[in-house]
């Protein structure tokens, strides 16, 4: 239990003080370091001998930002923003922004001007992603993007380097899909804020190093006793669920997550870059096309809720906490979608919307309460 | 057996002691909520004559925004969970209850058992909450316990269209500036509370009897406004804004009994 301990502890600190980590990594290897908001190419970025950073805003008033980005502008953007504009970025030496949704879309000129010391380099991705040509389309955004990671890096990217980057981050993808796994079968341990930090490090660590460190933390957990949970277990769905108070309000009312469909966790690790083309390059634009069950990503069916469906089929959930990021419209145009098909399948959820963070969330700890007391669960 | 319920709300605080969680013995409400003397005045109000005593009190729970601040409760349970039960003792049938308070705005779905099925809530926005026809009452020169009955005057409801509490109240002063009489503006902002809140019922698919409850509730200009808005008729109680108290004394019975069947298991 003790090596348990000791290994979430690295995870917490890695998330209490992700920019302390990168420049640490950035010092002791000589590397650098390029940010990426959502989904980027980020086996690009390590084949090029760089670290991928995820960037997913933090805890700041927005203030300049306001200058760029409407009020209505996501508490993500505004606050990456903000930090970027406040020089928190700038051990970073180019900033990938793909136009996702709107916000993005407007955000990638904005970012040119606001935070010019850190490189903006764009990526378009295809809307028609299952089609041919938005596979061709896509590989020529990532041709670009290859020359100017060349460029910052002064390190060529090898089909070899980049076949190397692949299997590193598949091994990553697999080794998450099995903590998940592993740890819905700890929630006395595995609580989830201590979720979210495992998760959520891999943002801004090595992925060698974290994968190793993820497995270590798996073997730890199967040494010890599965105990019965009396608290309630639910599936959570949304861009990102990592406010500390959010977290607390969850354990405080013994709700423990034992899966999860959001941006920032699940929706990066499960599936792997399938080996179709002798082209390393392919097989990343196409895993692209492969990708299902996210607001971001053109999907006529709307998978996602199936998606959802089987995960609290297979893990036993009480029910479904959808996480929405205020103004985020691919995720509001997906919840009327997603309640109707639950409400169907008479699965109870709830919903909480989130913004910028707070310390306190009284509106969510009574929905939170609430929806553990209902008749249904 | 005697058992406490409190509800400790933004803007009020109320209390209900119930014997045998059937009865209401005593009721008591202080005009200032959660982080202030509320909770204090209402304890020292509940046992001023001595009649009951605190150590009368087999169990107590506390509900609302101020729940979990305080700390002499049994234990504390969301104040939809205890509405639904209030309602459910006030009004057996009800099925979809919408509660207006201080500064939020509720739609709850129940079963046959009072018990939550489900529920929706406003945003973290003022608009359809008793705070905003506390601000609309100050811009009025009115006291809102006549709300209700000045609205009833009224032969042609102003239009307040914002959603907004801050422009709402422009637009009455606009209202005002051009000569619109008072019952005529007040009939206005019932309904736009009305279309605001009703629209969280209607989310969760109406179903009768519908009941109001939260001080809101005791403006009956409101619940017009609202019977219009949903298309049906509405219950009150004599006294909705105890609705949740009562529905914590109740779970407070429930687990004094369930205590004493453990113990006499034992």
């Amino acid at each position: 239990m003790s090596n348990v301990n000791e290994v979430i502890a690295q995870f917490q600190e890695v998330v209490n003080q992700p920019g302390d980590h990168v420049k640490k990594y950035i010092a002791k290897t000589g590397n650098k370091a390029i940010g990426y908001f959502y989904y980027a190419p980020q086996e690009l970025i390590h084949a090029a001998g760089m670290l991928p950073v995820g960037i997913w805003g933090g805890n700041i008033e927005p203030s300049s930002v306001r200058s760029y980005l409407p009020s209505f502008y996501c508490g993500i953007l505004q606050t990456a923003f903000e930090m970027g504009m406040k020089g928190l970025y700038d051990c970073l030496d180019g900033m990938i922004i793909p136009n996702l949704c709107d916000s993005l879309r407007a955000s990638s000129q904005n970012w040119k001007v606001a935070v010019p010391q850190v490189e903006f380099i764009s990526l378009v991705p295809p809307v028609n992603r299952k089609t041919e040509a938005g596979v061709k389309f896509l590989l020529s955004e990532y041709e670009n993007i290859k020359n100017t990671l060349e460029r910052i890096s002064g390190n060529k990217i090898t089909d070899q380097a980049l076949n190397n980057s692949i299997k590193v981050f598949n091994t990553y993808r697999q080794t998450m899909r099995e903590f998940t796994k592993v740890a819905r079968n700890y929630p006395d341990i595995i609580t989830p804020s201590i979720r979210n930090a495992v998760i959520k490090s891999a943002s801004f660590m090595d992925k060698v190093q974290y994968t190793a460190l993820v497995e270590e933390l798996i073997q730890g957990l199967k040494t010890l006793p599965v105990k019965d949970w009396d608290g309630k277990k639910v599936v959570v769905t949304g861009i990102k669920m990592d406010s500390p108070a959010l977290l607390k309000i969850l354990e405080e009312n013994n709700v423990a997550v034992v899966a999860d469909d959001l941006a920032q966790e699940s929706r990066l690790f499960r599936s792997d870059i399938l080996q179709t083309s002798a082209n390393p390059l392919e097989n990343l634009a196409r895993y692209w096309s492969t990708m299902e069950g996210c607001s971001l990503l053109f999907d006529p069916e709307k998978k996602r809720c199936d998606m959802i469906i089987e995960d609290v089929k297979e893990t036993g959930a009480d029910g479904v906490l959808f996480c929405m990021t205020k103004f985020c419209d691919p995720e509001e145009f997906d919840y009327p979608i997603f309640k109707k098909r639950l409400d169907a399948a008479n699965i109870p959820h709830v919903f909480i919307e989130t913004d910028l963070e707070t310390e306190t969330d009284e509106q969510a700890r009574t929905r939170i309460q609430a929806f553990t007391e209902m008749a249904a669960l | 057996m005697y058992t406490l319920g409190i509800d400790i709300g933004s803007t009020s605080s109320k209390a209900v002691i119930m014997r045998d969680g059937k009865t209401i013995v005593r009721k008591v409400l202080v005009t200032v909520g959660t982080g202030t003397s509320g909770p204090a005045q209402l304890i020292e109000k509940l046992f001023e004559d001595q009649e009951i005593q605190l150590s009368d009190i087999q169990k107590t729970i506390v509900t609302g925004y101020g729940r979990t601040s305080f700390k002499e409760a049994d234990k504390q349970i969301s104040e939809l969970s205890c509405h639904a039960r209030g309602v459910h003792f006030l009004f057996p049938s009800a099925r979809t209850v919408i509660d207006i308070g201080g500064q939020d705005a509720k739609a709850l779905k129940l079963n046959s058992r009072g018990m939550l099925l489900n529920f929706s809530m406003n945003d973290k926005c003022a608009a359809g909450t008793g705070r905003f026809l506390d601000v609309m009452a100050r811009v009025l020169e009115t006291n809102i316990e006549d709300m209700g009955s000045l609205s009833e005057q009224a032969q042609a409801a102003a239009t307040i269209s914002s959603v907004c509490t801050v422009f709402a109240e422009s637009e009455v002063i606009s209202h005002l500036s051009k000569g619109t009489g008072t019952a005529n503006i007040i009939a206005g902002i019932h309904r736009s509370v009305a279309q605001r809140v009703s629209m969280l019922a209607v989310k969760l698919g109406i179903e009768n009897d519908v009941v109001m409850t939260g001080g809101v509730a005791q403006n009956s200009g409101v619940v017009k406004a609202m019977e219009e808005a949903i298309k049906t008729r509405i219950k009150v109680s004599d006294y909705p804004q105890y609705t949740g108290a009562i529905g914590a004394a109740i779970y407070a019975f429930d687990e004094a009994e369930k205590e004493m069947t453990k113990r006499c298991s034992l």
